[in-house]
């Protein structure tokens, strides 16, 4: 009894310390610190390449490098959250060449942006820059969540890119299924312009709205598992570094919110083979690299039925899937990313790359 | 021997079990709500009464500004509007000109032989159905190695 009181009192002490520091916005984990260069910018995308140095990251090199494609509405840091819990440091201590293209933070001149620039344009410049540096003469494709769409369509509409292989996690084709974010502009009919800001872009907090809608209840529970392990050290840290990312949203480009909401959504585009990009009709089927789909049967953004479809999609011969008891974000942070997402897509990438000699992994 | 047996986690407080409980008995039901016909349909009513809303007065307050001869919010909007489709526009033709530099860079160029008057002149003819050199293209997908 007496030991039980005392370990109350400890806890309640270090709550009162941790809340503090939680209201006051101290001592907050510093977010994707792995050490990386822009080498390529245009408006407010930007290219990075993350460091890779040998005495960092000793071992067999592989090639060619590796392309991560990030979603539109949301910042890339989820990839490289904090030190010891990043995917990117993972895949770079595995013995890749990584580079990110990151968004960036769009205002009112990205508001006309459509599909079309980030599938024609953004990434096709970002692979021939990552040639240029590397020498080499393709790239592992990878896209995450709705950068897994726009990789897609990349991928379809350019049969003839340097890609050797392309992954895609969390990434919806079956529009039917993302619940509440989808069925407003599908079934309510709600008009993508009604909730334009000032900008021309859907604002951040719509987005946050969106995604807090999918689960009513998990914000107060939320809260009451934060005052339960607020004692806790490690918790909060974790706490403060995920929930500030699932807060921290991007505005979505006005011209590709209408066209996400009419081809994705309303035609429900990637399903029924309804695609266009630039005008063009393209097809998933025309896909014919090597091809990783990965997804989550606890995700409640991007549900299962929403991403199953996909692998019976693509034209690829050599196709596979990968179904893990994870979150969305549990694919890429956290245990189950560390001990079976990651070294399931290393090992898929890595069977399709090469070994690089060490003159190349000097140079 | 056997191993020593894991010690089970501690129940978690009362508190905490009552507020689980009662999520678990909110939970479903708000989540079908939020998922049903009638919540999508009332969302869209709702922002499209605001949009009408926010629009009508957004109206009248462009009319008094003009009256003034000020600008109103409307018209930076609509600034901002063009301003974003031509950079925009300058955004993507600059990417394509990279595009097609890098292309012209990694194209290699045409053997050079000593020539005459004659090659001369035919260097400059175009063939005669018509065929124009094209762009170099990149090589196809690799196809799934076996």
């Amino acid at each position: 009894m007496l030991d039980r009181v005392r370990r109350d009192v400890e806890r309640n002490a270090l709550r009162a310390r941790n809340g503090i520091k939680l209201v006051a916005g101290v001592d907050r984990p510093g977010v994707g610190q792995t050490p990386k260069d822009v080498v390529w910018q245009r408006g407010r995308t930007q290219l990075w390449h993350y460091r890779n140095d040998p005495e960092t990251y000793a071992g067999v090199r592989y090639g060619p490098p590796l392309l991560i494609v990030f979603s539109l509405i949301s910042k890339s840091y989820i990839l490289d959250l904090t030190p010891g819990n990043s995917f990117v440091e993972q895949l770079l201590k595995a013995g890749f060449d990584v580079y990110l293209l990151d968004w960036g933070e769009p205002d009112e001149r990205d508001a006309e942006n459509r599909l079309e620039d980030y599938a024609d344009d953004y990434i096709p410049a970002g692979i021939d820059r990552i040639l240029e540096l590397s020498g080499a003469d393709e790239v592992n494709l990878f896209g995450y969540c709705f950068g897994g769409n726009l990789a897609l369509l990349y991928a379809a509409h350019h049969p003839d890119a340097p890609l050797r292989s392309l992954t895609v996690l969390a990434t919806p084709v079956d529009f039917r299924h993302m619940g509440p974010l989808a069925d407003i502009f599908s079934v309510g009919g709600m008009d993508v312009r009604s909730v334009l800001g000032s900008d021309g872009n859907v604002p951040p907090s719509v987005v946050v709205q969106g995604f807090r809608s999918l689960t009513p209840t998990a914000e107060v529970t939320r809260y009451v598992t934060l005052w339960e392990r607020l004692w806790n050290d490690e918790y909060v840290a974790s706490y403060q570094a995920m929930t500030g990312w699932s807060d921290d949203h991007v505005p979505f480009p006005g011209a590709a919110a209408q066209e996400t909401a009419d081809m994705l959504v309303r035609n429900n585009g990637m399903l029924t083979d309804r695609l266009t990009v630039g005008g063009d009709p393209v097809h998933l089927a025309d896909i014919q690299v090597p091809f990783l789909t990965v997804r989550a049967n606890r995700d409640h953004i991007v549900p299962p039925d929403a991403t199953s479809p996909l692998i019976d999609l693509v034209g690829s011969p050599d196709k596979h899937e990968l179904c893990l008891d994870a979150g969305h974000m549990g694919l890429v942070v956290g245990r189950t990313a560390a001990k079976t997402t990651v070294p399931t897509i290393i090992d898929f990438v890595r069977r399709r790359s090469d070994a690089l000699p060490d003159d190349a992994q000097e140079a | 021997m056997t191993p020593p047996a894991r010690k089970p986690a501690p129940s978690p407080p009362l508190w905490r079990q009552a507020f689980d409980a009662a999520e678990r008995a909110v939970a479903p039901r708000a989540e079908d709500l939020v998922r049903s016909e009638y919540f999508a349909l009332a969302t869209a009513l709702v922002r499209r009464a605001q949009t009408v809303a926010g629009e009508s007065v957004q109206g009248l307050s462009a009319r008094v500004w003009h009256l003034v001869n000020l600008p109103a919010g409307s018209d930076i909007t609509r600034l901002r509007t063009q301003i974003g489709s031509l950079d925009r526009e300058v955004r993507r033709l600059t990417l394509q000109l990279e595009s097609e530099r890098r292309r012209a860079s990694t194209t290699p160029p045409a053997p050079t032989t000593s020539t005459t008057t004659e090659d001369s002149d035919a260097d400059r003819a175009q063939p005669a159905d018509g065929a124009r050199p094209r762009p170099a293209r990149r090589r196809a997908q690799r196809p799934a190695r076996p």
